[in-house]
């Protein structure tokens, strides 16, 4: 899904992105280091995917070992493409990708109609034109999906896919790497914490929504800002602010005083 | 609508230890109660080892249930004589109490749905051995039921099992945004929002995910009258 082949050499646009994808893996490792919050991780990598590969949305999905995908970070939070996530627990790319652990890859959502009727016409309706899903795979399992979507009936390029899957990887390791009560790694618990990290955020999310009168998007804006900026982890905010009534509603004006 | 809510609950975690009992390659199940406000307490036991093995950490405060509601995420021991990963030198009367009661390995699940910890499902053998891959999601299920049935016994709420029996709500990230709108408009904890989504699901004959939508989309806000 790169732009059109320029001839005459590395132009100005791949040395950006060169210097982008650098930029991106420096970040990634840097976030793999310290005590990281796992969906702030995977949200970086899904913005990560929509700059570097220039498609329009990306998400994450996780098989939460019951046999469905939970979304558990994406590029947007639209629930248009939220909707899109979850709607793959019953058919489209993503889940398909999860079952075989194999790339599944629509050059043309219009072409593959027959192949997943209703999440092709969902996903046509939301705009997009086709769609890769790539695995999060841990040996021989496959622990959820990495979704790419694009308004553009394009096929991905070779090396794009593998990029694309390079990230892929990233997120792999950074669920694994997560700091755990077991002192080897045990995946059903890996899974089960960041999901749980997700929904105490979305349950944030309403809290602020409500209580300042601003959009879901504005107040994951707003919590994923005081996180970075006072270097708190995500989840541990959002946990504050359901629990301890905590309220982020000055972030619109000024920090408060320490 | 209060009023078969604790009964129902109760029936509902008996018969979920019943079930893993009989088909989790275990010999015995439990589920206690431990609430934000402390709350806490057995609920069910299928047998005396159980019932002992919840006692103990009702006693102690301590153990494999304690720590996966502190940590909200599984504990296995696969092997009470080997316990290898797990840092269980942390619960040291726990361990000894259980191996005199006869118990070789313990897998503790804790009931929660996002931030809300109600308590914990634990199961034992007599035997060493891991769950297989199969028991671990069967297990995993059997505790999302067993975590809205205590959510139902420990607040009184009748519990709308109109749809979402297997627990997908539970994943769809409106249900949990909705819970945090409702927690603020109707002041009560996310525990209670969520529950209340239940019930106007139950009572309207919707699915949660479709209150839940129209709740984020404003379009309506829960009556709050009759709390």
């Amino acid at each position: 899904m790169t732009k059109p082949y320029e001839p005459g050499g590395p132009s100005a646009a791949i040395r950006h992105r060169e210097q982008e994808l650098a930029r991106t893996f420096v970040m990634l490792a840097d976030s793999l280091v310290e005590d990281y919050d796992i969906v702030d991780l995977l949200d970086r990598l899904a913005a990560a995917c929509v700059r570097l590969l220039g498609v329009t949305a990306a998400g994450l999905l996780l098989d939460d070992q019951q046999g469905r995908l939970a979304v558990i970070a994406s590029s947007s939070e639209e629930t248009r493409l939220l909707e899109i996530f979850q709607l793959q627990n019953d058919e489209g790319p993503c889940l398909e990708c999860v079952r075989t652990g194999a790339a599944v890859v629509s050059a043309d959502l219009d072409a593959d109609r027959v192949r997943w009727p209703l999440f092709a016409s969902f996903a046509m309706k939301a705009g997009f034109r086709s769609v890769v899903a790539l695995p999060l795979r841990l040996r021989e399992q496959t622990i959820g999906g990495l979704n790419l979507f694009d308004d553009r009936a394009v096929l991905v390029s070779p090396d794009d896919q593998r990029l694309a899957q390079a990230l892929a990887d990233v997120a792999t390791i950074g669920i694994l790497q997560q700091r755990s009560a077991h002192r080897s790694t045990m995946l059903a618990e890996h899974l089960q914490r960041a999901l749980n990290s997700r929904v105490i955020i979305e349950q944030a999310k309403g809290v602020l929504a409500e209580r300042n009168g601003m959009s879901m998007e504005a107040a994951f804006d707003s919590l994923r800002l005081y996180a970075r900026d006072q270097n708190v982890k995500l989840t541990d905010l959002a946990f504050t602010v359901v629990h301890d009534d905590f309220n982020l509603a000055f972030l619109k004006g000024q920090p408060p005083a320490t | 609508m209060l009023a078969q809510g604790p009964t129902e609950g109760a029936e509902r975690s008996k018969h979920i230890c019943q079930l893993c009992a009989q088909l989790l390659g275990v010999t015995g199940a439990g589920i206690s109660m431990v609430t934000a406000t402390g709350n806490r307490g057995v609920v069910c036991a299928t047998d005396e080892v159980s019932a002992r093995i919840e006692d103990l950490q009702f006693t102690l405060g301590e153990g494999a249930c304690v720590e996966a509601v502190k940590g909200g995420v599984p504990v296995m021991v696969n092997d009470l004589h080997e316990p290898g990963d797990v840092a269980v030198e942390r619960w040291p009367a726990f361990m000894e109490g259980a191996a005199a009661a006869g118990v070789r390995a313990v897998f503790a699940l804790p009931l929660r749905i996002g931030v809300i910890s109600v308590g914990a499902l634990d199961l034992y053998r007599d035997l060493p051995g891991k769950l297989t891959t199969g028991q671990l999601s069967a297990a995993l299920t059997a505790a999302n039921a067993a975590a809205v049935a205590l959510l139902q016994l420990g607040t009184g709420y009748a519990n709308p099992f109109a749809d979402d029996t297997d627990g997908r709500a539970a994943y769809q990230m409106q249900v949990h945004q909705a819970s945090g709108m409702v927690k603020i408009q109707a002041g009560v904890t996310i525990d209670e929002a969520f529950l209340m989504l239940r019930a106007h699901a139950f009572a309207t004959g919707r699915s949660v995910a479709d209150i839940a939508k129209d709740v984020v989309g404003r379009r309506l806000r829960l009556p709050t009258e009759d709390r």
